[in-house]
């Protein structure tokens, strides 16, 4: 029996970022293979992750309605476990499509829709770059800066440490000033 | 001194009522994995689901939040722990 189903997918960035359109037909793809059809596909979110997921801070979120077959879902599913594409899949059965999803769908077809470009910094460096250490190095002048910073700082918690027996008659004229207010 | 408004504070009645959650939810409105607005108010610090007592949800309710909050965490809208 045939059901809707609302699929949201993780979608890796890289994919978007080679192209927005490859990006969503590659997983309706999927979909058609098993017997499904997608009904509605759009871009919910890019936004950065809670935890990281394959090494990567941020992805983009698709969100479909499709028609499938319950049985075929599994096969979906194990395809989806394989693909590089997408990151993590929630599907979930649904009665039917909402409308403002029929209509946020199509307003991503018009060819005013501008996919707004993902920011660079989705991937995490596992293992240190020879780029990564280049910086590393280059921020040691400025290490070395702050703690010449520190010093000023401490030399004035110093003298705050002196000072309280000359401001605290300050400050209690100033809560004498606030009670009488 | 600054002392004067400590005696409030501890007073004979040590009783602690807990403070609940403003959710703002209505009757016939879903808890959906999608409401980020609203299932980051109901996980703790820590990302921690928080408990009925303090959200006021009825059982039904709360099973709601529960599968919505775990549907979130799995596409790392929220966070398991932190």
């Amino acid at each position: 029996m045939t059901r809707t189903y609302e699929c949201m997918f993780l979608l890796d960035n890289d994919a978007v970022r080679a192209g927005w359109n490859d990006a969503k037909s590659s997983v309706s793809s999927l979909v058609s293979k098993h017997g499904g059809s997608v009904v509605t596909a759009r871009r919910w979110d890019e936004r950065r992750l809670a935890y990281p997921i394959r090494h990567k801070n941020r992805a983009t979120y698709l969100l479909t309605y499709c028609e499938l077959d319950a049985p075929q879902i599994e096969e979906l599913r194990n395809e989806l476990d394989i693909s590089e594409t997408v990151l993590r899949y929630l599907i979930l059965a649904t009665d039917a499509v909402p409308a403002e999803e029929r209509e946020l769908s199509e307003a991503e077809q018009s060819p005013e829709f501008e996919l707004p470009e993902p920011p660079a910094d989705d991937a995490i460096d596992v293992v240190p770059s020879a780029e990564t250490e280049e910086k590393s190095e280059g921020e040691t002048p400025a290490a070395d800066g702050e703690a010449t910073q520190e010093k000023p700082a401490e030399a004035s918690s110093e003298a705050s440490d002196a000072a309280p027996e000359v401001k605290a008659p300050v400050s209690a004229a100033a809560t004498a000033e606030a009670e009488e207010n | 001194m600054a002392m004067k408004g400590r005696k409030s504070g501890a007073g004979r009645n040590m009783t602690r009522r807990t403070v609940k959650l403003n959710l703002d939810l209505r009757p016939d409105q879903p808890i959906l994995y999608k409401d980020l607005e609203l299932l980051r108010k109901c996980i703790g610090s820590q990302g921690e689901i928080i408990s009925r007592r303090r959200t006021a949800l009825n059982a039904k309710r709360q099973r709601e939040l529960k599968q919505a909050i775990k549907r979130a965490r799995h596409l790392a809208l929220l966070p398991f722990v932190g």
